[in-house]
């Protein structure tokens, strides 16, 4: 994942023809394109053990609340996605020309919500399309309108934040980003037991 | 089944009426615009087509929760038509707003709020459909697609915000409360009426061909199963 995400820097930057002048109009969406496509393909994995096992069931038969399931591997996608934008980060200032300043702060809150808000709503996706056929085509279709307003959010708070400007504007996204992640969450512990039953 | 009859019998010259007498209150009836001229009577479909749109959206939510709690093939069978109607409503929006945007703005296409909400809710049910016809089996397609038809529908209320914060600045809808002239509503309403009455008709006929086409599959299955004994 870390490597891909890498990769798409690298496609963005040759079909752009980026320097480090277009960092704040475009370095943004590159960045959350790269973490998307990122997401995606590990969200694809995430429950390829169980079914190449059929341990799902095993999990099913588990006592206890599904939603814990769910919990589980959407904490497990949201470790490995900031794991993934941890790697990629010093990359993307490295191609653009950034900087390190106090702007990392705030943008490691951005990315954290960010990542939540994807996971969250990729988790659950995930596991709708585990069981379905042309799985690994479907799961991009459904997640992408779908993650929409996150994303939205998401480049336009980073976009603030490597302008430097942490006030009253970056406040509704962050706002928006935690609105969305709760939202999902919440919808995804409901839903979750149905998306997986057998 | 008399009941369903009389509306069979009543619905469809009903639908044919109301959309000629939509198309007189529109093109005919409704006074011209001052600015934008005979370009917005086009906003006499745009609109209705816009709520149509919604209602089917509305429909496929209340399908998906009553199928995910009754299991009943029938809320399945709504919340799959509703989808149908609902992409085939909003492509008329997603079609009619361009053809009035061009001689207005002085292009097809802008990022403009609304303009995009529409287009992003019109991809999400396009890949609800999708799911439905190429991802699940048949026994598993409405579980899936009930917990996607709930999750889509959520999903509107924060496209529309979240695009709204996006490009604030790009609002070029009319916002509420605008004064529209007494004949400019009296056609609005008719075009209303004529558009809900399209809606259930189209509705009512595909939810019974739904039907047939689910009792044609189990008659499939059934002479598969006879071959193979």
């Amino acid at each position: 994942m870390g490597f891909f995400s890498l990769l798409v820097l690298l496609v963005f930057n040759f079909s752009f023809e980026l320097g480090g002048a277009a960092l704040h109009e475009i370095g943004p969406g590159v960045l959350w394109s790269a973490f998307v496509f990122a997401c995606l393909l590990g969200l694809n994995r995430s429950f390829a053990d169980e079914r190449e096992n059929h341990s799902l069931d095993a999990l099913l038969m588990a006592p206890g609340d599904r939603g814990a399931i769910y919990l589980g591997k959407m904490i497990a996608n949201l470790v490995f996605l900031l794991a993934v934008e941890l790697i990629c980060l010093p990359f993307f200032a490295l191609f653009f020309n950034l900087s390190p300043g106090f702007f990392l702060l705030p943008l490691l809150g951005v990315l954290v919500l960010g990542s939540a808000c994807l996971s969250a709503a990729g988790t659950l996706f995930a596991a709708l399309s585990s069981t379905m056929r042309l799985r690994e085509l479907l799961l991009p279709l459904l997640l992408l309108p779908m993650i929409m307003p996150a994303l939205i959010s998401c480049v336009k708070a980073t976009g603030l934040v490597l302008d430097n400007q942490f006030g009253a504007a970056l406040y509704p996204h962050l706002k928006m980003l935690a609105v969305y992640a709760i939202v999902f969450v919440t919808l995804s512990l409901m839903l979750f037991e149905y998306a997986i039953e057998e | 089944m008399k009941k369903n009859a009389l509306v069979d019998n009543v619905l469809p010259p009903l639908v044919c009426i109301s959309m000629l007498m939509a198309l007189a209150a529109a093109l005919l009836y409704a006074p011209t615009e001052k600015v934008m001229g005979d370009t917005q009577r086009i906003f006499y479909f745009h609109v209705p087509a816009a709520i149509s749109a919604f209602v089917c959206f509305f429909l496929v939510f209340i399908g998906s929760v009553q199928y995910l709690r009754t299991r009943y093939a029938h809320w399945d069978r709504l919340a799959l038509c509703a989808a149908e109607l609902g992409v085939l409503f909003g492509l008329i929006v997603l079609v009619t707003g361009p053809l009035w945007a061009k001689p207005i703005w002085g292009v097809y296409w802008r990022w403009e709020p609304r303009l995009t909400s529409m287009l992003i809710a019109f991809s999400i049910y396009v890949a609800y459909l999708m799911v439905r016809t190429h991802g699940a089996s048949a026994g598993q397609a409405p579980r899936l697609a009930a917990v996607l038809g709930v999750m889509a529908f959520i999903n509107v209320p924060l496209v529309y915000y979240s695009v709204d914060l996006w490009a604030a600045d790009q609002q070029l809808h009319p916002q509420r409360n605008v004064g529209l002239e007494p004949e400019m509503r009296y056609a609005l309403w008719v075009c209303f009426a004529a558009f809900f009455l399209l809606l259930s008709l189209l509705l009512k006929r595909r939810l019974e061909l739904a039907k047939v086409e689910e009792a044609v599959e189990k008659m499939r299955q059934r002479v598969a199963a006879g071959m193979d004994h």
